[in-house]
């Protein structure tokens, strides 16, 4: 199958340092080989060992090569929302197609580790004149921006929710508590202590709060799996989107278990300071 | 009668109705808020896109505008083919590159645009006036304040550099001429508008009469889709996106913030009506006595329905309204966080307030005080007379 297809210099140039490390130099003669994005073949309906002309521009003369190779998106969250697809071309058969010579947009440096990193930034950045090298670190902190931003926001949102769900749980254990102001009056005036009844309002709300927990929980599992089944698929991308980690769980349930105890305490409160007849209603 | 007995029902238990009005109000402010962020941005982006009349964006064939570094090439070709078209009023070709500015003894990197004076639409004209000689610039306020530059000042600019020779590629001295406001510039960021022919020599051969992108503004009343449709098979090297296209391809990107306003805004109404349902239901079984009695004495059953639905509107309404001015403050402060966005024009909003909005969360938050009130009500209202006094009096 041949398809003459037109990709953004950009996309191309941003994966020639990896494009080396596809196969070896194949002889001039026959075509070379290409890895191409799995959404690329997929939508074009094009296969391993189909020939394929990659071109810069729709209207230039391209060159015919071989599909070696389907990739996946890699796990990268600033790649998300990028529906452009990416090809990886022989470095050198990429300067010739696009015109940029003996050029490269940036090199990759492997070191021996932290201190090795360190000395080697400040030595290519003394020695090369318009140069600048940047660590790893560096450039995920940088492209990272977006997703601390969206983390900022899920927090400010997730603020919003705990302060909507302890009025909620406030109010209904109020309700609650309330409709039981018979059964409290009755046991006060059988010579239970207002300690006890209150410690047992607590127990209850905590009780309550626990299974309300472990049903949320449960829950949560259910929507974060349908969340990452919906927009793995939306974005078509391997990315994790949503995460219940040990530690969310944890602070969730202690949130929670927090709260419930919080709105029982108060609501049993309010009712055993009121005398046992009024709250008969007399 | 309604009114009256509504009213001492929901002051009778003081903490309770402030509890629920206030969890409604919470409720009422992240639904607000919802629903704002499901339009605001739409609304935003296709309000800046038009802001300066352009209708048509031509972007390098299968990108979007400024979305990689390839241009256009032949853009003073592309420019005659579009002002010939009948409906076209004006082309405005664009050129973006990344320039080293240098000041005194200071130098920083900035974004500049090439542009053709009479017709951009990229930025507006604070002070001075918009260059158009080959050594003329405007600039931000971003740079000019990293620069320590002023209006009149004297810059030197160079395209990047040539690590062979050491040398700046590209240099030129140039006289800032005005000072700007960038509208499709993110906050903070540096950048600087020259002459399209000016940036061009800058960059070297590799941009000769080329363009990163064509604003194109159509004539009054011209049918926007057809010239796009017309503008794509006459110019084969780019892709034409009209205003609605550009809003849907945004969209399409951001998506996740719509589903997100949709799934938090219907639960948000979800909690409100079960917050409501629980405490109606609550209030109406404490007082089974009470509306036996109102029954026996001849009250009809459609007026107790009513009140009990009344009260579950009250603390709906009641909450609504205090909900929107708390969705008002949660709402800027939720937008100053998205506005950190890397890149993102300044004039976009994500939450931006409209009327409708506000009526529609609070018609919806009254439909579900009504909804909600409507079981209790009902189970109020139907009670046998007999046997609730009855066991009323027992108990």
């Amino acid at each position: 199958m041949t398809a003459a297809l037109s990709l953004p210099l950009r996309a191309a140039i941003a994966f020639l340092v990896a494009a080396q490390s596809i196969d070896s130099l194949p002889p001039r003669h026959s075509p070379r080989s290409v890895a191409i994005d799995e959404r690329l073949a997929a939508d074009y309906a094009i296969r391993l060992g189909d020939t394929i002309v990659i071109a810069a521009t729709p209207a230039a003369v391209g060159d015919t090569v071989v599909v070696s190779a389907l990739v996946r998106r890699s796990r990268d969250p600033s790649e998300v929302a990028r529906g452009a697809y990416r090809i990886r071309v022989h470095l050198d058969q990429l300067q010739r197609l696009v015109g940029y010579g003996d050029r490269v947009e940036r090199f990759a440096v492997g070191t021996n580790g932290p201190t090795a990193t360190d000395s080697s930034l400040a030595a290519i950045d003394a020695a090369a004149f318009g140069f600048r090298a940047y660590s790893s670190h560096e450039i995920a902190v940088e492209s990272s921006t977006t997703f601390l931003v969206v983390s900022r926001f899920h927090r400010a949102i997730g603020v919003i929710t705990i302060v909507a769900s302890a009025i909620f749980l406030l109010c209904i254990m109020l309700l609650k508590v309330d409709e039981r102001r018979r059964d409290v009056a009755a046991l006060r005036l059988m010579g239970i202590s207002r300690r006890t009844i209150v410690r047992s309002v607590v127990l209850e709300s905590a009780l309550i709060a626990v299974l309300g927990s472990i049903a949320g929980v449960a829950l949560g599992a259910i929507v974060s799996a349908f969340v990452n089944w919906h927009y793995q698929r939306v974005y078509r991308t391997p990315l994790t989107f949503s995460l219940v980690t040990a530690q969310i769980v944890a602070i969730a349930v202690g949130i929670s278990l927090g709260l419930g105890i919080f709105a029982g305490l108060l609501a049993a409160q309010r009712l055993v300071r009121r005398p046992p007849l009024s709250l008969f209603g007399r | 009668m309604i009114l009256t007995l509504a009213r001492a029902s929901l002051v009778r238990h003081r903490a309770r109705t402030l509890l629920a009005i206030l969890g409604v109000a919470v409720s009422a402010a992240m639904l607000l808020d919802m629903v704002m962020l499901a339009t605001g941005m739409r609304v935003s982006f296709g309000s800046l896109l038009l802001s300066q009349g352009f209708q048509i964006r031509l972007a390098p064939k299968g990108t979007l505008p400024f979305d990689t570094d390839a241009t256009i090439p032949d853009a003073s070709h592309v420019v005659r083919t579009l002002m010939a078209r009948p409906d076209v009023v004006a082309v405005s070709p664009v050129l973006g590159a990344q320039l080293h500015v240098e000041h005194g003894a200071t130098s920083v990197s900035a974004a500049a645009l090439g542009t053709i004076a009479a017709v951009q639409g990229d930025y507006k004209l604070l002070t001075g006036h918009a260059p158009t000689r080959d050594d003329e610039i405007v600039a931000n306020d971003a740079l000019l304040t990293a620069l320590g530059a002023n209006v009149g000042d004297t810059l030197r600019v160079a395209a990047g550099f040539d690590p062979q020779l050491r040398t700046f590629t590209g240099q030129r001295t140039l006289r800032a001429v005005g000072r700007v406001h960038f509208i499709y510039l993110a906050a903070g960021e540096r950048a600087l508008a020259m002459p399209l022919e000016s940036l061009q020599a800058i960059e070297g051969a590799s941009r000769t009469d080329r363009a990163s992108l064509f604003m194109v503004r159509l004539r009054a009343g011209a049918n926007v889709e057809s010239a796009r449709s017309a503008i794509e098979q006459t110019v084969h090297t780019v892709s034409a996106i009209s205003t609605e296209t550009a809003i849907q391809q945004v969209e399409q990107r951001l998506s996740y913030f719509r589903q997100l306003a949709f799934i938090l805004g219907s639960v948000s109404l979800a909690v409100g009506f079960l917050l409501v349902t629980t405490l109606v239901t609550v209030s109406v079984n404490e007082r089974l006595g009470e509306f036996a009695v109102l029954r026996a004495i001849g009250v009809r059953r459609t007026r107790i329905l009513e009140q009990i639905m009344l009260e579950g509107a009250v603390i709906m309404i009641v909450g609504a309204v205090a909900g929107l001015g708390l969705g008002l403050v949660t709402a800027r402060y939720l937008n100053s966080i998205l506005a950190a966005f890397p890149g993102l024009p300044e004039a976009i909003s994500f939450f931006l307030f409209q009327p409708r909005d506000a009526w529609l969360s609070l018609g919806l938050l009254a439909l579900c005080g009504i909804l909600a009130g409507i079981y209790p009500a009902w189970r109020g209202a139907s009670l046998p007379i007999g046997p609730t006094l009855r066991e009323e009096a027992v108990a």
